[in-house]
């Protein structure tokens, strides 16, 4: 009989003592718990929640304070040394890009992907996409907070940002590719390439590419204890394990913008007490996965406000080292992707609110979101075709690998454990999985020695194409983790950053999708789409596409009000 | 004396003094039927020790009581409420709870007697030979027994757990090593007491062997009291593999532990399908419960301090 | 007297210095390494980047020197900087020392406020309805995980009563009412299972002592039940539970971790751990050798303790 019967004092006469003590202990956790309807597996279809909350329309008050309950503290503050979501949820705040996208107050809709200046006014390129002019807007001001003082932006500090990313730290191989710098006024910088580039604007609208003061630089040696910008907010505390505090920056640039007073970011490692936080009105927005968890918290709080978020690209699979055996072998990766059916895991593990699971955000090859079947033939689930492929790459009876990765959350686990378990079924092949803490995964996954298999990502924060093609997938690019090593690709993305035409980039750009499919050089898995919800006084908070507004986009805070 | 005590630095565990006081010459009432006696008139110890009795008799035929595989996965039938065909319910991709919590009863053992196992022997084996000898052998094992204990259990369990690679059977050394020193304690002050016997004296006298010595007359006289701590261990220990996995540092998936099974899918869950966390943890309090009081009873059964009438 | 506490403390030292190579040399076996969560998620470590990061934070060393110059920082009382933060170690212990401290004080307050009555009534009360209750409340706290505690009472807490503690610890001195009701829940859900441990112990410990001829004595002579069991017995019977409680200081003093974590508290607990599984070592090294020489301390004051309370150990 299902437990949901019995009611908090276990109803039945003549209970034991002890089977007493512990139903109305477990009844009571059941009954409440149950308040909120179990959803049966397999409800799926469309969300029924509005994929885009467009901006108020309503004239912006000002004033009030944010908050958001994250799990991440912030481990360093320089730009230089990490990219971790941990600091750009606020450094995009604190501090400006030379370009940015747009917000949502701005966009046309959740796939904008224009760009705009943020300290540059208009920028240009030579013919031959090798010299990249900015002129810079006049009158930004430096935070007026010692040691900047409220001083005045100008391109040195612009040369000198750049130049030091290039000398050391995680963006070099960025901005390794600039070759000189000339600031020919106080206004203007002019950046010579190495190569042809015409996506040199979109990578310098990257979130994580930051424009850093110089004198925080000479003074502290290092950009780990203050981090002050030229952005709509100022870093008033940065309390480890506890909160960081954003204040409105009151001589930003752009004029009555931010609106908030403050921003506060509480840091909340556990996951059930963020929903509690949430619930309780301590927090004003908040990511879910899955429709089941926003379910449930609509049970307690009605009038919040969803968005159902699409991802135009995935950031994990199933990373193989195919530099070696038996991954160097298209047939073995093929017979992989035909063994796993992705389909199901959208299905089950995502509700239906996932998707398949593609590199290259599909924003810049086609309108529309991939179906399955465009994938080609090595994506479809065909175990019996995988076995057979399988035996003619010579491993009839499978073998045997590790797969290692850590828990970013509680569905990559139920992912996880359904490849293996089809590996096993459809093409014999034992999978041993171990778990890992974020560290030793880390280390592990970004070295490029390891062997067998790993769940593996490419940065989240990545927003540019070219970032997304040649960063990740050249052969000689630090960033491979997938260890991809195809001449097609290598040549198609250097040829991707010469082609000026939006439209030639397209074909291109698809070009290189259905190489990678073709050849499975990255098995991409299903990933959520996910929801953002709102308390309902909460305006222009929406995630956008690839910007989502609790990490990488945080930029976007500028816009947010609250109507209250 | 103060080797009785013992102090051990693990959340929630505790140890009541364990009776290292006059003891009971090997015999004359035997301690099984002492036991027996006692579970005949203590029905909590009699209801723990048939638990316990359930627990092994699970681990052992989990094969034949399990409805289905404990590792089949049917996605499409995931978080499926408790139901005929599924008494527990499903979990996040489709496995039978009922299924995972029988064969969750053999990791359990396993990561009871393993932990409890090592830890108990090993710390006999140091206990005996510094309570037995004494001297400088004594005075350097007791400081390394100290300095082990200095580090607070868990994060020494944790630093042992990151060194080896995550999985059960690690963990489980770890917690051993984590039981030992306390062991040790209780088992050297069983051996100091024992050795104040007079008939230990004698035998002495009389030019036996150490090992003699040790085995027919010194070893009876710990084994009460380690069988007692390490009851209340093998429910420990259960709680400890707990607390590691929700750290991320114990069992891997897909293994059904009970522990791994509260910590991550339970409480991830924990509102869409309370099923998946009531069982596992049900389970893991019962059989904490159980090792629990069977250790009380043990204790009230073989204690000479509180079996005396007057 | 002083020839035993002498020889104790000299016997404590060489235990901190094993204690401090057990950790120094687990943290160094672990595998993973400080520098690749420095730069965590990224690809971009080149070679020589790694290098010099690695002299700087000085793990180019041999292992010897390094344990050698920690070890000078130890005595010296300037314990260096976190590999990951750059912050000061000394500052971050001071930041998070008082949480802890305050937490482990409120659990115990608790803890014993519940659980010493419990004792007593248990064993006046032997094998009756109210012993059993006892007893089953007892063991239940010691029968759950803490983590599956803390996480029903934060979710139902939110659920039914609609508040949970205030995330965001700010300190006792900066004000008062919203600390104490951060600390309030978690210090229950600690209090409670040190209230398990210390029921039990006080009930078998009163028990014992109730069958001792001086109590029986009492009570043949005619005085009251109460008196007795307050006057004699329970200062006898105490003895062994502050053991317990000692044990458990140990537990809460090196940081209630899970409970941290889940009610969001900067404690010592979450700071030890998470240096651990981010390969900080100064700081693990650190905080274990605090606590580590804090829980030898302890050890200390209770075997003299003991030894002055009973003659015979001084003369082992």
């Amino acid at each position: 009989m299902p437990i949901q019967d019995k009611g908090p004092q276990g109803s039945r006469k003549r209970v034991t003592r002890r089977q007493f003590l512990h139903r109305a202990g477990w009844a009571g956790v059941g009954a409440a718990a149950l308040s909120a309807v179990p959803r049966r597996a397999g409800a799926q279809g469309a969300s029924p929640y509005p994929e885009w909350v467009s901006p108020s329309t309503k004239p912006p008050k000002r004033g009030g304070t944010l908050t958001r309950a994250s799990a991440w503290d912030p481990p360093v503050l320089d730009p230089r040394l990490t990219q971790s979501v941990g600091l750009f949820q606020f450094a995009g705040l604190t501090s400006n890009r030379l370009v940015r996208y747009v917000f949502p107050d701005e966009a046309s809709g959740p796939g904008d992907m224009g760009l705009k200046g943020d300290l540059a006014e208009s920028w240009s390129a030579s013919p031959d996409h090798r010299v990249w002019t900015f002129k810079l807007r006049q009158g930004v001001k430096w935070q007026n907070v010692p040691p900047l003082n409220g001083r005045e932006l100008t391109s040195a500090d612009i040369k000198y940002c750049f130049e030091a990313y290039a000398k050391e730290g995680v963006q070099t191989f960025n901005f390794r590719e600039i070759e000189g710098i000339e600031t020919p006024d106080k206004y203007t910088v002019r950046l010579h390439m190495q190569t042809p580039n015409v996506f040199v604007a979109h990578a310098l609208a990257e979130p994580i590419s930051v424009i850093f003061s110089r004198e925080v630089l000479e003074e502290d040696g290092d950009l780990k204890k203050r981090c002050i910008g030229t952005g709509p907010f100022i870093l008033k505390e940065h309390t480890r394990k506890v909160k960081v505090v954003l204040q409105r920056n009151p001589d930003y640039y752009d004029k009555g913008r931010p609106y908030l007073d403050e921003y506060v970011i509480l840091i909340t490692p556990d996951d059930a007490t963020r929903k509690a936080a949430f619930r309780t009105g301590q927090t004003d927005f908040i990511w879910m996965a899955s429709p089941s968890e926003v379910e449930t918290i609509r049970k307690t709080n009605p009038n919040a406000v969803v968005q159902a978020y699409h991802n135009t690209a995935v950031f994990f699979g199933l990373a193989m080292s195919q530099d070696k055996p038996p991954f160097n072998d298209v047939r073995v990766r093929r017979a992989l992707a035909m063994a796993i059916d992705r389909q199901k895991q959208v299905d089950t593990v995502f509700e239906g609110h996932g998707v398949l699971g593609w590199g290259v955000p599909y924003i810049y090859y086609q309108d529309k979101a991939p179906t399955a079947a465009q994938f080609g033939p090595w994506w479809q689930y065909k175990p019996a075709e995988a076995k057979k492929l399988l035996g003619e790459a010579g491993y009839p009876n499978g073998f045997s690998t590790t797969l290692f990765y850590y828990e970013y959350w509680p569905q990559m686990t139920s992912q996880v454990q359904l490849v293996q378990a089809e590996l096993k079924k459809n093409l014999n092949i034992d999978v041993k999985i171990t778990k890992m803490d974020y560290t030793t995964y880390y280390g592990r996954y970004v070295d490029p020695k390891w062997e067998g298999l790993a769940w593996g990502f490419q940065s989240g924060h990545a927003v540019g194409l070219d970032e997304r093609t040649y960063q990740y997938m050249h052969s000689k690019s630090t960033k491979n983790f997938f260890r991809m090593n195809d001449a097609q690709i290598d040549e198609l993305t250097i040829k991707l950053r010469q082609t000026p035409d939006p439209k030639e980039q397209r074909v291109i750009t698809k070009k290189i999708v259905d190489r990678e499919f073709d050849q499975v050089l990255r098995l991409w898995m299903p990933y959520d789409n996910g929801f953002m919800v709102f308390q309902p006084h909460m305006r222009n908070g929406a995630a956008i596409a690839l910007r989502r507004t609790d990490s990488y986009g945080s930029p976007q805070i500028a816009r947010v009000w609250l109507d209250k | 004396m103060n080797g009785d005590r013992a102090a051990v630095s693990l959340p929630g565990v505790t140890t009541a003094p364990i009776p290292t006081g006059a003891a009971a010459p090997a015999a004359t009432v035997s301690r099984t039927r002492l036991l027996w006696l006692t579970l005949r008139r203590k029905p909590l110890g009699a209801a723990s020790a048939a638990l316990i009795l359930l627990l092994v008799l699970s681990a052992i035929f989990a094969n034949v009581l399990a409805p289905y595989d404990p590792l089949e996965t049917h996605p499409e039938i995931r978080l499926a409420p408790p139901c005929r065909e599924h008494l527990f319910g499903t979990d996040d991709i489709g496995r039978d709870v009922l299924s995972r919590i029988i064969y969750g009863s053999r990791i359990s053992l396993w990561v009871g007697l393993l932990a409890v196992g090592i830890g108990t022997v090993a710390g006999m084996i140091i206990g005996l030979v510094c309570g037995y000898w004494e001297g400088r052998i004594d005075l350097a094992l007791q400081r390394l027994m100290d300095a082990v204990q200095a580090i607070p259990g868990l994060i020494l369990a944790l630093a042992i757990v990151s060194v080896l690679t995550p999985n059960t059977t690690n963990a489980m050394i770890a917690i051993a090593i984590v039981i030992i020193p306390g062991n040790s304690r209780i088992v050297r002050g069983a051996v100091l007491s024992a050795k104040q016997n007079r008939y230990v004296e004698a035998a002495e006298a009389l030019g036996c062997r150490n090992l003699h010595i040790l085995v027919r007359h010194i070893l009876p006289n710990v084994t009460a009291p380690i069988l007692i701590i390490a009851s209340i261990w093998l429910g420990n220990a259960i709680l400890i593999e707990a607390t590691l996995s929700f750290l991320g540092l114990g069992t891997q998936p897909p293994i059904p532990s009970w522990g791994l099974m509260l910590s991550s899918t339970g409480r991830a869950f924990m509102e869409q399908a309370p099923w998946l966390a009531i069982f596992p943890g049900l389970a893991i309090s019962l059989a904490v419960l159980a090792f629990n009081l069977f250790g009380d009873t043990l204790r009230d059964a073989w204690d000479p301090k509180l079996r005396r009438q007057g | 007297m002083y020839k035993y506490v002498l020889r104790r403390v000299l016997l404590a030292v060489p235990v901190l210095l094993l204690s401090s190579l057990i950790v120094f040399g687990l943290m160094r076996v672990m595998p993973g390494d400080a520098l690749t969560v420095l730069m965590a998620e990224s690809g971009n470590i080149g070679e020589k980047e790694l290098q010099k990061l690695r002299k700087d934070l000085r793990l180019d060393l041999p292992y010897h020197e390094q344990y050698l110059l920690w070890l000078w920082q130890m005595v010296s009382l300037r314990p260096g900087d976190s590999l990951l933060t750059g912050e000061r170690i000394s500052t971050s212990l001071w930041k998070a020392i008082p949480v802890t401290l305050e937490l482990t004080a409120l659990a115990m307050v608790l803890g014993l406020a519940i659980a010493v009555p419990i004792g007593v009534l248990s064993a006046t009360r032997q094998d009756t309805t109210s012993d059993y209750a006892g007893r089953m409340v007892a063991v239940s706290g010691l029968s759950f995980p803490d983590f599956w505690l803390g996480t029903l009472v934060i979710t139902f807490a939110a659920i039914w009563f609609k508040w949970i503690p205030p995330i965001g610890y700010v300190s006792f001195w900066e004000s008062p009412t919203r600390n104490l009701q951060q600390f309030l829940l978690p210090a229950a859900v600690l209090g409670f299972r040190l209230s398990a441990a210390t029921m039990r112990m006080t009930r078998s410990t009163v028990l014992e002592v109730l069958r001792e001829d001086y109590v029986r004595t009492a009570w043949a002579k005619g005085l009251g039940g109460r008196i007795v069991v307050y006057k004699h017995a329970l200062k006898n019977a105490l003895i062994p539970v502050v053991t317990v409680i000692g044990g458990q200081l140990g537990v809460l003093l090196a940081g209630a971790v899970v409970i941290e974590t889940i009610f969001a508290l900067p404690g010592m607990g979450r700071l030890t751990v998470e240096a651990i599984l981010y390969r900080d070592y100064p700081v693990v090294q650190t905080n274990v050798m605090l606590v580590a020489a804090t829980l030898v301390t302890l050890n200390l004051v209770v075997d003299m303790t003991y030894a002055w309370l009973d003659p015979r150990i001084r003369y082992r």
